[in-house]
């Protein structure tokens, strides 16, 4: 039970950050990358500074610096929103890698880094923190002013427009903060529960993190429930495989495989309201009508 | 519907122009990267240019990659035809070699052809589940690959291969094995002695000309091509566009399929413990670059395989292989968004073309 807070901490964080880019209108493929990103920066910052709490903020920042590319590409030069995440996962992987080893020397793991506290129960403050964030991003989403300003432009940009709300600009702070909770989420990884950067981070949590946001219906309470249900499956597999001998039987693969294949089947049978938001992936055109 | 392949190629008039100052400028922004983190850049491009071309021995290698990538990059080409942009190369890839793996083992005559057919099949069947939620289900084919990847990765990777379909533990060899080792002669001959080009890259440049053919000379595909162009018009025409759109996922799916079994029946002789490829995720950077046709794809696929048998040789100069991620991640960036070199263009054009009259 206890592992589950932790588990489901980094997916937390990711999973908020693409309900915010995409409640925008703003598809975010690139969750991967910018958790990437942050989970570097957040090791190097706390190495650097001594500090984990700077390094976190680093994280942040560095989630927010690979956000910042996917916001000119699809805003500015209305690149393809899927093709501008792909790329920024791909260069993530090279950059990172290669920032690891230039800066480190290794290709594998960083040095140790100055990790978060934890409390008597082995949590960080950003474990519980993921606990409170969602709740305050749905209070945040569905009852303020600002709140409700980003869900137009994510449903009907244009009659935001009209009503004087500067789609664009708002669509880049939306992913600009995207790629701030997914920064954080990696940085969970690495400063709050690791202690160090490792090269195959975050191993396909920035992907999961899509699918909670998928399987949570775009909402904020949502995703992160699903977050936690995955974090949840994903501690019963290795109870499992601790306890019962399960890795003789290897299905710690099909327990894996458990979240991507409810998140589809889900979606298959169209359980509940899942449709995304109207706008998103479309790219604001002043200029167009619809 | 707005067709997909126009939102991601028309903005350059001129997308094999827009592709290649992509790629130039990639390949100069990471040779500045490699400059200025005080590494010696001349050196680390020349090792990467002579582990791509320099000998009979690299030359094998980048058409080795090169085969895998024009079979992973027409997989994503040919969804975008019908309108899909099929993130799931990996998926079906790895099934596909899984699908090879096992056939590959059965001691029949002809056993190299059907490993490739039954990969195709297993690929191909992994592509259509995605056609089929979009075309039936209405579930975002961008998000159900991506599912579907992790859900192939998972199930073959973390159950079936350690699992199942293990080989009998023999001493040496017990967390590597992978399955069961394939026939002799299922392997991919070798074409040239001293190198390791084999049967796959010819056969991977015969399905290249055949795809454009069935897309440009067969009523199916045009067919596809309209109904990527816009399905409810197609669909008006008396064109099945659902039909259409799950047997463009299925052959994209096949493709893909076929690419694993490259790797399999030429490299690596059976299904490894550990197979960690990418190839199905740089198709998508390979369909990219290359515009979204047969022969592009063939080309962009040699310049990236080109990439990564010659990143191999970077270590020499103390850089990690996966530095060609990153030149390749720059030139999907750049082409994503022709309209950064839009101005360049057409001021070059300004000069060099006279002005056409109306």
């Amino acid at each position: 039970m206890n592992l589950v807070l932790d588990f489901a901490a980094p997916l937390v964080f990711a999973a908020l950050g693409g309900v915010l880019s995409e409640r925008a209108g703003v598809v975010n493929i690139g969750l991967e990358g910018m958790m990437r990103f942050g989970a570097f920066g957040a090791a190097a910052g706390s190495i650097a500074s001594g500090s984990p709490w700077i390094g976190l903020a680093c994280g942040g920042l560095a989630g927010a610096a690979a956000a910042g590319v996917h916001a000119l590409l699809s805003l500015r030069f209305r690149a393809n929103q899927v093709v501008s995440g792909i790329a920024l996962n791909l260069v993530a992987f090279g950059l990172v890698t290669y920032l690891l080893q230039s800066i480190f020397g290794s290709s594998g793991v960083s040095p140790p880094a100055p990790a978060l506290p934890r409390d008597r129960f082995g949590h960080s403050a950003l474990a519980y923190a993921a606990l409170v964030v969602p709740v305050i991003f749905h209070l945040w989403l569905s009852g303020t002013p600002a709140g409700l300003r980003v869900r137009a432009v994510g449903e009907h940009p244009h009659a935001a427009a009209t009503l004087g709300v500067r789609v664009l600009p708002l669509r880049a702070a939306c992913v600009l903060g995207s790629g701030v909770l997914a920064g954080i989420g990696g940085a969970t990884l690495s400063v709050g529960i690791l202690g160090q950067f490792d090269a195959r981070m975050p191993a396909g949590q920035g992907f999961m993190a899509l699918a909670a946001v998928v399987f949570g219906k775009w909402t904020p309470l949502g995703a992160a429930g699903a977050a936690f249900f995955f974090a949840a499956a994903d501690a019963v597999q290795r109870h499992l495989s601790l306890t019962l001998h399960a890795a003789d039987l290897r299905l710690d693969g099909l327990f894996l495989a458990l979240p991507y294949a409810l998140t589809l089947v889900v979606l298959a049978l169209g359980i509940g309201r899942t449709r995304a938001p109207a706008a998103d992936g479309v790219p604001y055109d002043p200029e167009g009508r619809t | 519907m707005p067709d997909l392949r126009a939102r991601l190629f028309t903005p350059a008039r001129d997308p094999s122009w827009g592709a290649a100052a992509a790629l130039l400028a990639s390949f100069v922004v990471s040779f500045v990267a490699m400059a200025v983190t005080g590494r010696d850049a001349v050196a680390g491009f020349g090792h990467l240019f002579s582990g791509a071309f320099g000998g009979p021995g690299p030359l094998g290698e980048t058409a080795l990659k090169a085969s895998i990538l024009i079979l992973t990059g027409l997989s994503v080409a040919v969804a975008l035809i019908v309108g899909l942009f099929n993130i799931g190369a990996e998926g079906q890839l790895i099934w596909g070699a899984l699908a090879a793996a096992m056939v590959g083992r059965l001691d029949v005559p002809g056993v190299m052809p059907l490993a490739l057919m039954g990969a195709a099949v297993a690929g191909g069947l992994w592509g259509l589940i995605a056609g089929w939620l979009k075309v039936h289900r209405g579930v975002h084919e961008v998000i159900s690959t991506i599912l579907l990847n992790w859900i192939a990765i998972h199930v073959i990777q973390g159950w079936l291969v350690p699992g199942p379909l293990a080989a009998a533990a023999s001493s040496a060899q017990v967390n590597v094995a992978g399955t069961e080792a394939i026939q002799r002669a299922a392997w991919l001959p070798r074409l040239w002695p001293g190198t390791r080009l084999d049967l796959g890259f010819p056969l991977a440049l015969l399905i290249a000309f055949a795809v454009w053919f069935l897309l440009a000379r067969t009523r199916r595909g045009f067919e596809w091509r309209a109904v990527g162009a816009g399905r409810d018009a197609a669909h008006a025409a008396g064109i099945p566009a659902g039909r259409r759109i799950c047997e463009g996922m299925a052959l994209s799916g096949a493709l893909a399929g076929v690419g694993g079994a490259l790797l399999i029946l030429g490299t690596e002789h059976r299904y490894p413990g550990v197979f960690r490829t990418g190839y199905g995720f740089d198709g998508i950077a390979v369909a990219l670059v290359g515009g979204g046709s047969a022969a592009g794809t063939a080309a962009a696929a040699v310049v990236f395989g080109a990439l990564r048998a010659g990143a191999t040789r970077l270590q020499l100069v103390g850089i990690h292989p996966s530095f060609a991620e990153l030149t390749q991640g720059l030139a999907v960036l750049l082409v994503a968004a022709p309209r950064l070199f839009q101005p360049l263009l057409t001021r070059l054009r300004a000069r060099s073309a006279p002005p056409v009259p109306p």
